[in-house]
């Protein structure tokens, strides 16, 4: 199975803390704990609540499965998110290859001129969600991904980095690209 | 004269909608505090966890470390 984040590059060999299988009870409290966050990320990346419905209850079923591979290196979120944006990322790119559809160009956003330090003024919050939306599905995915993640705030410009495979630096800078992208997509949308 | 009050109030009345729209209307600095904003409306359908629970009881249950056995003599 292809994936989107590497498994191993962040496992160091040596385990950090005890391999521990997950009790029902303490499963049940790291479902509580994180459940919103694996949701919304599998929702807002797919952009449809049935998919993502079934993504978290897939996603939190393989952790069940898998918890006693979490080594503890990196954080439990973190983890999380990598199982997560794997699953998600497999589903698309399924679908990819099903309906041949084309990928988003970023660079016609990056050469349209917008003023990325303006504010986003929302007036109708009922469709809110739909309007972010349609304005994450006109985005790349690598993009979508990382202002998911970087919305997250547990989340640190290191850990989005490893996550995703490249430096912090190179966050911070595909980060403003994705912001001017996502502001220009989203005034569009009103 | 009292078209003038007429205008005045018609006038008013603009102006309050203006001011109830400037009141509903949000602003968020950045696409992530938009997105956070976003995920604070959004809640987890209770259906993925009665899913989950159907899916756990097929699950074996897990091996209890030595450990653990040890501390709950």
């Amino acid at each position: 199975m292809e994936t989107l984040v590497s498994e191993s590059s962040v496992q160091p060999e040596r385990p950090l803390r005890p391999r521990v299988p997950l009790e029902p009870a303490e499963f049940a409290r790291l479902y509580e704990e994180h459940s919103r966050a694996v949701y919304y990320l599998a929702l807002r990346y797919l952009g449809d609540p049935q998919k993502a419905e079934d993504a978290t209850h897939d996603v939190f079923l393989k952790v069940y499965r898998k918890f006693n591979e979490f080594r503890g290196d990196s954080s439990l979120r973190t983890w999380l998110y990598r199982i997560t944006i794997n699953h998600c990322h497999n589903l698309r790119q399924s679908w990819h290859s099903r309906n041949l559809l084309t990928t988003t160009d970023d660079s016609l956003w990056e050469t349209a001129a917008a003023p990325v330090d303006s504010p986003l003024r929302v007036l109708e919050l009922k469709e809110l969600g739909e309007r972010i939306q349609r304005t994450l599905d006109g985005l790349s995915d690598e993009y979508r991904l990382l202002l998911l993640l970087v919305a997250d705030e547990e989340m640190s410009y290191e850990e989005i980095a490893e996550l995703t495979q490249q430096t912090a630096d190179a966050v911070r800078g595909k980060l403003h690209r994705a912001r001017k992208a996502f502001a220009l997509r989203f005034q569009q949308t009103a | 004269m009292k078209r003038q009050t007429k205008h005045t109030s018609q006038e008013q009345e603009q102006l309050s909608q203006m001011q109830s729209q400037e009141r509903s209307a949000l602003e968020f600095a950045t696409p992530e505090d938009l997105l956070r904003h976003d995920a604070k409306e959004v809640s987890v359908p209770p259906e993925i966890a009665e899913r989950l629970a159907r899916s756990l009881q097929s699950e074996p249950r897990p091996a209890r470390s030595w450990w653990r056995r040890f501390l709950d003599r």
